[in-house]
């Protein structure tokens, strides 16, 4: 508590001098992390990041309670730092750089008011701890940041994989082709049922050849996911026929006492879009000559 | 078309009836309603039902009992049921309880 009104009063006395003038040695900083070699920001951009910041370090040390985390100032300044975050990951940065740009802000920072105030910071160990915890915080922030992106990132990536993986193509007038590739898991399977049942809606579509030739792995669960897709399909008024089933995934069902009955299979992709065409009436056959 | 509560009942020719039901049908009352749909059919020399599941967005337990009842008397009177139109949701929800098959067949539509 001591320690706290002591550290409250020498950051009052340390920011009641003028701090406006470190913003030059501040943007030097930034120069370094953004303009060098990374290119990423002008350097109009890093003056303006620089005085940003002493506006916002300004008001927070100049607050009546700077060591508290919840006043809007504290906050403010977060914000930056998350933000800046952002959008150095947005043009290709990393989160190192951001880091160390913060730790570097930190250190100009207390040399500098080192240098304004007269006052050696090293026989001042709360204002330095205070300093530390500050920045502690403010880097947290900034990989908060860096963790939400490269999750959203993961997960938009994950998505596209998905659709990409699982393309339904009208191969003929009412016949959709869905070849899956890769591991079904019960998510994907409920993904790609919900896109084929839709499909099958619009498209007014007749057959439906769902070839697994690239599906290695199928669990009791997707198993039981397959045959429900293919049940909703039959209730649809659609023909399901699946392909390609390897003789992994066929002893996989067998052992699963999965009833088939109800199920047309081919071996090939090939054989089962002659059995829709037939299904429909359709005859694919040579030019003559 | 046939007056039958709770559902429009119209001859679509060549033996072949499509039964619309409405928000009101009230299937707690379905002995009298498969009875109503199995005379009119018969009596318009019917041989085959579509019954429309247009904007019916969830087939749960009771309707599928429903459907299934209401094809098996079909069935007895020589009336093929078929149900048309059915939505991707309601055939999603179906598909997840369904343990055997259907008492009716399904299209898509009406064949032209």
């Amino acid at each position: 508590m001591v320690q706290k009104k002591e550290t409250s009063e020498k950051l009052a006395t340390l920011f009641s001098l003028k701090i406006g003038n470190i913003s030059g040695q501040l943007e030097e900083t930034g120069r370094v992390f953004f303009c060098a070699d990374t290119m990423l920001m002008d350097e109009d951009e890093v003056a303006d990041l620089s005085s940003e910041f002493v506006n916002l370090i300004t008001g927070l040390l100049s607050a009546k309670e700077p060591a508290k985390r919840t006043i809007p100032q504290f906050h403010a300044l977060e914000i930056f730092f998350s933000e800046l975050a952002h959008r150095m990951l947005m043009r290709g940065g990393n989160v190192e750089d951001v880091v160390r740009y913060a730790q570097q802000l930190q250190y100009s920072l207390i040399a500098a008011l080192e240098r304004d105030s007269g006052v050696d910071f090293t026989q001042s160990r709360s204002v330095l701890l205070y300093f530390a915890q500050l920045f502690d915080e403010l880097i947290m922030a900034i990989f908060r940041t860096y963790l939400g992106e490269r999750e959203k990132t993961l997960k938009a990536q994950e998505m596209e994989l998905r659709e990409t993986s699982t393309p339904i193509t009208e191969i003929w007038d009412g016949v959709l082709t869905l070849p899956i590739i890769g591991t079904l898991d019960s998510s994907r399977t409920m993904l790609v049922m919900e896109a084929l049942l839709n499909r099958i809606a619009k498209d007014h579509a007749r057959a439906v050849v769902m070839d697994l030739t690239g599906v290695r792995n199928i669990d009791s669960q997707v198993s039981h996911h397959l045959i429900q897709m293919v049940r909703a399909v039959q209730l649809m008024g659609a023909d399901a026929i699946i392909t390609g089933i390897h003789p992994e995934i066929a002893r996989a069902l067998v052992s699963l006492n999965i009833d088939l009955s109800g199920v047309t299979t081919r071996a090939s992709l090939s054989d089962g879009l002659k059995e829709a065409f037939s299904r429909m009436g359709i005859q694919v056959s040579q030019k003559a000559g | 078309m046939m007056a039958i509560s709770g559902m429009h009942l119209t001859r679509i020719g060549k033996g072949n009836f499509l039964l619309e039901p409405l928000r009101s049908m009230n299937i707690a009352d379905q002995g009298r309603l498969m009875q109503e749909v199995v005379a009119q059919v018969r009596q318009g020399q019917g041989v085959r039902l579509y019954y429309d599941l247009n904007g019916l967005p969830v087939i749960d337990p009771v309707y599928y009992d429903w459907l299934n009842n209401l094809a098996r008397i079909c069935r007895i009177a020589n009336i093929e049921m078929i149900c048309i139109n059915m939505e991707p949701t309601a055939a999603f929800t179906l598909s997840s309880f369904l343990s055997g098959k259907p008492e009716f067949a399904t299209a898509l539509a009406v064949p032209d």
